[in-house]
C-alpha cells in the first residue's frame, strides 16, 4: 500500500492519523472508516478506555464540510474522538489578521467631534483627536500628536496595553474597560506619560524610563537593545 | 458650468440662513448669476430674508415631486436683474419628503444656467443635512466663536470629509464680537480656525445692522456702511479667487475732546 491516503502513527502522547494532500476524498474516507473499523475490533492494543486522535492535514486545510464528514466517521466509534485537527498552512486572511495584530500602524487622521478610529493592534498616532473623538486600539496607543479628547487602548479587554505619551489634554484615557476622567481634580501627570492598569486593577503612571521594565515586550518588538 | 456649495454649521442659530442671503447677493453684486435654494422644509425663512416671501407660488417639493417645473418654481429677485434667484422651501411637510437623490438631481437642472448654487442647509445632521449635502461640490461650514458651536462644527466637518466632496470644507465665522475678542473673553479666529484644521474663508463682525436689515428683507451686503456687510462682499471676493486681507480686530476707539486737542496741537 505506497500510495495509501492515510497513515496512523504512534507518538509518546498519543495517536496521530495523517490525510495525504494528495489523496482523493472519498479515498481518505474509505480508508479512514477501514481503519477505525481495524482498530475498533481489535481494541486489546489500546490501555485507555477512551482514545484520542490528532488529525494532521500537511498543506491541505479542510473546509467545514470535510471536517464535517470526517468527525461523523468518528462518530460510529464511542471510544474514538478527535482531538483536535491541524494544518501547517493558513488562510491568507487569517495571516494578515494576525500580522495586523502585530503591527504598529502609523495614523495621522485627525479624529473629529462624534468619531471614533479603532484600530486593530498598536497606533503610532500622529494625528489630532479633538474633544469628543475617540482614538481606540486593540493593542497600545503610542501618543505623539494632540489628543484633545479620549484615548482608548487595549479595546475592549487587553489589560496588558499601555497608553505612552502627552495625555494632558484628554478629555478621558480608557484601558480595556477602565475609564479616567480628566478634570479639575484629576489631571495627568506630565512628568509620568506611561499609563497602564497596575495589580489592583486600576489605571496608574509611570516614568518613561520605568516601561521598560513594565513591558520589556514593547522594547523587544521595536527592536534596539 | 456653475458650482453648488452647501453652508451648512450643525448647531442652530450661528448665521446659515443670513450667510447664504448676503453671499448669495454679493455674488449677484458682482455679477455672477447665483441660485439660493433653501433646503429648510417645514422652517423656512431664506425668502424671508432677501424679502421674498410674498412671491411664493410653487416650492422644492413641488419641483421634487412633479406638480411643478423648475423653472416655474425659481423666484426671481427684481434688484439684481436676471442675476439672483431662489428656490424656496416647502413648509406644509416635513424633511422627509425629500430624497438627496432628487436635490442632487435639481441641482445638475441648475447647474449650466448659473454661476453658484448656493445650499442652506437646515440645522442638525439628520436627513435635511443629507439632502443638501448630496448636491454639493463643496461646503461652508459657519460657527460662531463659542465651543458649542465650534464643537457641532467639528462634528460637521468630520462627516463632510466622509462624504468625499469634490472640495475641502471652508469655515466662515460669525458674530465676531471685536471687544470681547481683544479683551480675551471670546475665542480668537486663530484659536478656532485651528482647532478646526480647515481653511479659513472669511470671518463676520457682529452686527446690528445684520438684524434690522433681515427684518427689512434687505440683505445686509447692500449697506455699504455695515462692518459685516464688508465680511460679506470679502467673502464672495475670496470665492472668485481674489486675494483680499482679513478684516483687522482692533477696535477704533472713539476720540474724546481732549485726545482730539493734543491731535490738532501735533499736527503742527
Amino acid at each position: 500500500m505506497a500510495n495509501e491516503a492515510i497513515s496512523l502513527k504512534g507518538h509518546k502522547d498519543g495517536y496521530e492519523i495523517v490525510l495525504r494532500s494528495a489523496a482523493k476524498f472519498s479515498d481518505i474516507e474509505q480508508e479512514l472508516k477501514q481503519l477505525l473499523d481495524h482498530l475498533y475490533k481489535d481494541n486489546s492494543k489500546f490501555d485507555a478506555d477512551q482514545v484520542d486522535f490528532k488529525i494532521q492535514t500537511g498543506n491541505w486545510l479542510l473546509s467545514a464540510d470535510e471536517k464535517k464528514k470526517i468527525e461523523d466517521i468518528f462518530a460510529n466509534y464511542p471510544l474514538f474522538s478527535i482531538h483536535r485537527i491541524k494544518a501547517d498552512v493558513i488562510l491568507k486572511d487569517d495571516a494578515a489578521a494576525i500580522i495586523e495584530k502585530n503591527m504598529i500602524h502609523a495614523n495621522a487622521d485627525i479624529i473629529r467631534n462624534g468619531q471614533i478610529k479603532t484600530i486593530d493592534g498598536d497606533v503610532l498616532f500622529m494625528g489630532t483627536v479633538h474633544e469628543g473623538g475617540i482614538l481606540q486600539a486593540t493593542g497600545n496607543v503610542y501618543l505623539l500628536g494632540k489628543a484633545e479628547g479620549i484615548v482608548s487602548a487595549g479595546f475592549p479587554d487587553n489589560n496588558s496595553a499601555v497608553i505612552v505619551g502627552d495625555v494632558t489634554h484628554a478629555q478621558q484615557v480608557r484601558i480595556a474597560d477602565l475609564v479616567t476622567i480628566f478634570d479639575d481634580e484629576v489631571q495627568p501627570d506630565e512628568s509620568k506619560p506611561v499609563v497602564f492598569v497596575n495589580d489592583l486593577h486600576k489605571l496608574a503612571y509611570l516614568r518613561m524610563d520605568e516601561l521598560k521594565k513594565l513591558r520589556p515586550k514593547i522594547y523587544a518588538k521595536f527592536g534596539g537593545f | 458650468m456653475g458650482k453648488s456649495i452647501v453652508i451648512t454649521s450643525g448647531k442652530g442659530g450661528v448665521g446659515k440662513t443670513t450667510t447664504s442671503a448676503n453671499l448669495g447677493t454679493a455674488l449677484a453684486l458682482m455679477d455672477k448669476k447665483v441660485c439660493l435654494i433653501d433646503l429648510d422644509i417645514g422652517l423656512r425663512n431664506l425668502d424671508v430674508v432677501l424679502g421674498l416671501d410674498n412671491r411664493i407660488i410653487y416650492d422644492i417639493v413641488d419641483v421634487a415631486q412633479g406638480r411643478a417645473k423648475l423653472h416655474q418654481a425659481l423666484i426671481k429677485d427684481k434688484r439684481f436683474d436676471d442675476k439672483l434667484f431662489l428656490l424656496p422651501a416647502a413648509q406644509n411637510t416635513d424633511k422627509s419628503a425629500l430624497e438627496p437623490e432628487e436635490v442632487k438631481k435639481i441641482v445638475e437642472e441648475l447647474r449650466p444656467d448659473f454661476d453658484y448654487i448656493l445650499l442652506d442647509c437646515p440645522a442638525g445632521i439628520e436627513q435635511g443635512f443629507m439632502n443638501a449635502v448630496a448636491g454639493a461640490d463643496q461646503a461652508i461650514v459657519v460657527s460662531t466663536p463659542e465651543i458649542s458651536s465650534v464643537r457641532d462644527a467639528d462634528r460637521v466637518v468630520g462627516l463632510l470629509e466622509q462624504k468625499d466632496l469634490k472640495e475641502a470644507p471652508m469655515l466662515i465665522i460669525n458674530r465676531i464680537k471685536k471687544h470681547m475678542v481683544n479683551d480675551g473673553d471670546m475665542m480668537d479666529v486663530d484659536e478656532i480656525t485651528r482647532h478646526l484644521s480647515i481653511k479659513l474663508l472669511g470671518i463676520v463682525f457682529d452686527d446690528e445692522d445684520v438684524i434690522s436689515s433681515s427684518n427689512k428683507g434687505e440683505p445686509v451686503v447692500l449697506n455699504e456702511k455695515s462692518a459685516a456687510g464688508q465680511g460679506y462682499r470679502n467673502i464672495a471676493r475670496r470665492l472668485e479667487g481674489e486675494t483680499v486681507p482679513l478684516m483687522s480686530l482692533k477696535e477704533q476707539k472713539k476720540k474724546g475732546l481732549f485726545e482730539k486737542v493734543t491731535e490738532w496741537f501735533k499736527r503742527k
